[in-house]
């Protein structure tokens, strides 16, 4: 066997069949490159020895009812980390065959192979940023991608109360293809369809409204301050900011207090003060329980709008207003054809943003109503009224068990948010000014 | 002339009346909630249900504030909250910084696949994978406890945060680092004495955000802490308005206390977190 390399390039071949064979084979063989190729060897010896334990828990993962003795929810998450370091493994092959190649290149160019010494130091160069690197790649592996796996998968098994969950014996958790989605999505069970359906249109309404209703009240509180130039337009202007300061959580959860239909102090007040004989149940029916949720949320979403807004129209330049004087236009007319325009041009991409964050506001919904007054389906889907997506998950999640259904409802809105989550993204600076 | 002047002026006059009328409601409106909680976080009662419709007419104690640090966890609540806080912060800064740092000047095999997929992941909102989070907290052992909870806010805010300091980074000039590398410094010293205080601003404004983001959240302790020595904050309050025995009262306590540092902390760096919004978020 010939170990030497020529230069005009013909021995490429003889290297990449080398490091295909083996992890490293083609640094130690021919390039010399000893510390490098040990330790790229040592990686796939650990990855051979380790190879029965991942292929294992791989394969419990495809026959997941198979065997009592484990949870079913460890198996599956198991088979995902080791498809995980399947993947990884695979990319450092990769890695290894290409810069296996890259060190024959120099060694054409050079003539000769690069001393031990040489390899160190560049070994040293090129480990700071995998050190650098490892943790963030550890963590966004575990607890981002690995979720993220494990949810898609989910929404394929049936793992779900009262028949399959892990904790009860004997219960076994199994793939069952696309059946949930046809459940929730395409009628195969009307209970599911319709929940999703009236779910879906209700979550569709309360984005635009929730994020229209505080839009424009921003604009209309911001432009009255900005307009009337009142001695006291500090003090309201302190006040109005406000809700935009105290957390939400804890704001949502006095108005559900202040709204309880039989001790709520408001209908307390409006009975004592004659207005009303009877309560008003403001979060038990169905429809007022909508609009109050717009409102509250008004109350809590409204002052950050009138921030920005007064923000923008600060902004805009004076001459504008001057050359508007000059022409004789009224305050009335600065304001709907200068002002306006301006600061509506200005903050369409935060409209955007605020309809996603709206579609996924769980603590204005959850906190509030959690997702009632119930309806006829309640029982078995357990989608209240004012559930949208999100808290309908939640609540699917942590209260009904429904872990299979929940997740194919989390892909969907995955699906459907991933656009305008990019669009916003693509929108900041940070990404305009940075470059891949 | 003098008509139509005069005109304007009465115009003028009605408008101003009528946004002082609007605006007078709407802070009646906002300072409604905030001024009935604190009349309730005083009132002597046990719970609210019976008490009066007007502010402060059952009377002034702090019985609320001692049941709130006497029979309950609520120090403990703050320490773990802010212990929760600080780890989330210093971790954050630390991994998201020094992968910022590494993507922003160095060129390496997947550099370009590694920042896409960062793309990709930071749109997914955290609560789709929030069954799958629990079953790995669970299977590390990390359940009920306080940093299985940092590793769940500190790995989901690490594709933001370093798209965020890297485009940073990429505005300062890479002479700078170059020239310390011929003055023989490593890696390690660069970051640290040279990228780092240049890139204080965004590094101050990520320590601000993720320091006060485990504050209120509320999915994720809910779903991992599940004794009350290991609550935060908010699950600590919200459990007094979850349990089938209404103690609003004591809830109201508790959320003023929270609420006042937060209103503090909004108007001393109102100004602060404006100006970071405005590298971070949408261009203005």
């Amino acid at each position: 066997m010939d170990l030497s390399l020529s230069t005009d390039g013909s021995s490429k071949k003889k290297v990449l069949i080398a490091s295909c064979i083996f992890m490293g084979l083609g640094h130690i063989l021919y390039l010399k490159q000893f510390v490098k190729g040990i330790v790229l060897a040592a990686i796939e010896v650990i990855f051979l020895l380790s190879s029965k334990t991942v292929l294992q828990m791989l394969n419990d993962m495809i026959h997941l009812s198979n065997g009592y003795e484990r949870l079913a929810t460890f198996r599956l998450i198991d088979g995902i980390i080791a498809l995980c370091i399947l993947v990884l493994f695979v990319m450092i092959y990769v890695i290894s065959i290409k810069s296996a190649l890259e060190g024959y290149n120099e060694f054409c160019l050079e003539g000769r192979t690069k001393s031990n010494k040489e390899s160190i130091q560049g070994l040293f160069g090129k480990a700071f940023p995998i050190i650098a690197l490892s943790p963030t790649v550890i963590l966004v592996v575990f607890f981002v991608i690995v979720p993220l796996v494990f949810s898609i998968t989910t929404g394929f098994t049936n793992w779900s109360k009262p028949d399959h969950l892990a904790k009860a014996f004997g219960t076994n958790i199994d793939w069952v293809g696309f059946s949930n989605y046809k459940d929730m999505f395409f009628g195969g069970d009307t209970e599911w369809t319709g929940s999703f359906a009236g779910v879906a249109v209700w979550t569709v309404c309360w984005g635009f409204l929730a994020t229209f209703t505080c839009y424009f009240g921003g604009t209309i509180l911001a432009a009255f301050l900005y307009e009337a130039k009142l001695k006291v337009t500090p003090v309201f202007r302190a006040i109005l900011i406000l809700p935009y300061a105290i957390p939400s959580i804890l704001t949502v959860s006095v108005w559900k207090n202040l709204l309880n239909e039989s001790y709520g102090p408001i209908n307390k007040t409006l009975r004592q003060l004659g207005i009303i004989s009877s309560n008003i149940p403001w979060l038990n029916d169905s429809k007022l329980a909508k609009v109050v949720c717009i409102l509250v949320n008004m109350w809590v979403g409204v002052p950050y709008f009138m921030l920005l807004i007064t923000g923008q129209m600060t902004a805009i330049s004076a001459d504008v207003y001057e050359a508007a004087r000059i022409d004789g236009a009224t305050g009335i007319q600065t304001f709907m054809y200068i002002t306006l325009p301006l600061v509506l041009y200005q903050t369409v991409p935060l409209i955007i943003m605020s309809f996603t964050h709206n579609i996924n506001n769980f603590g204005a919904i959850y906190f509030l109503t959690g997702g009632n007054p119930s309806t006829a389906k309640s029982t078995v889907t357990g989608a209240g009224a004012t559930d949208i997506l999100v808290t309908w998950i939640y609540k699917l999640t942590m209260n009904d068990m429904q872990y299979c259904k929940a997740a194919v409802l989390a892909m969907l809105v995955f699906i459907v948010l991933a656009p305008f989550a990019i669009f916003n993204f693509i929108n900041t600076k940070s990404f305009k000014e940075g470059e891949l | 002339m003098e008509d139509k002047a005069k005109n304007a002026s009465t115009k003028r006059t009605v408008f101003k009346v009528f946004v002082c009328v609007v605006l007078t409601i709407c802070s009646l409106v906002v300072l409604y909630p905030i001024i009935y909680t604190i009349s309730t976080a005083f009132s002597p009662l046990m719970t609210d249900a019976n008490s009066n419709i007007i502010p402060f007419a059952d009377g002034f104690s702090t019985l609320q504030f001692e049941r709130l640090f006497l029979d309950e966890d609520y120090l403990l609540w703050v320490k773990n909250t802010l212990f929760l806080a600080i780890c989330t912060c210093l971790l954050s800064v630390v991994v998201c910084s020094l992968s910022a740092y590494v993507f922003s000047r160095f060129k390496f095999a997947m550099r370009k696949g590694m920042m896409i997929s960062m793309l990709v992941l930071q749109v997914f909102p955290s609560f789709v994978g929030m069954i799958a989070i629990y079953v790995i907290i669970n299977r590390i052992g990390a359940a009920d406890q306080l940093w299985g909870l940092v590793l769940v806010y500190v790995s989901g805010n690490i594709p933001y945060n370093t798209w965020l300091v890297k485009s940073y980074l990429d505005t300062i000039p890479k002479s700078l680092d170059e020239a310390a590398r011929i003055d023989g410094a490593n890696h390690m010293k660069i970051f640290f004495s040279v990228i780092f205080p240049i890139a204080k601003p965004i590094i101050i404004f990520l320590a601000i955000t993720t320091f006060t983001g485990p504050w209120m959240d509320y999915i994720f302790p809910k779903m991992i802490l599940s004794t009350s020595e290991h609550y935060t904050l908010a699950i600590g309050i919200m459990r007094f308005i979850e349990s089938t025995t209404n103690k609003f009262t004591l809830f109201a306590a508790g959320a003023i206390l929270v609420s006042v540092p937060f209103v503090i902390f909004f108007v001393a760096g109102q100004k602060a977190m404006t100006t970071g919004l405005g590298a971070a978020a949408v261009k203005g």
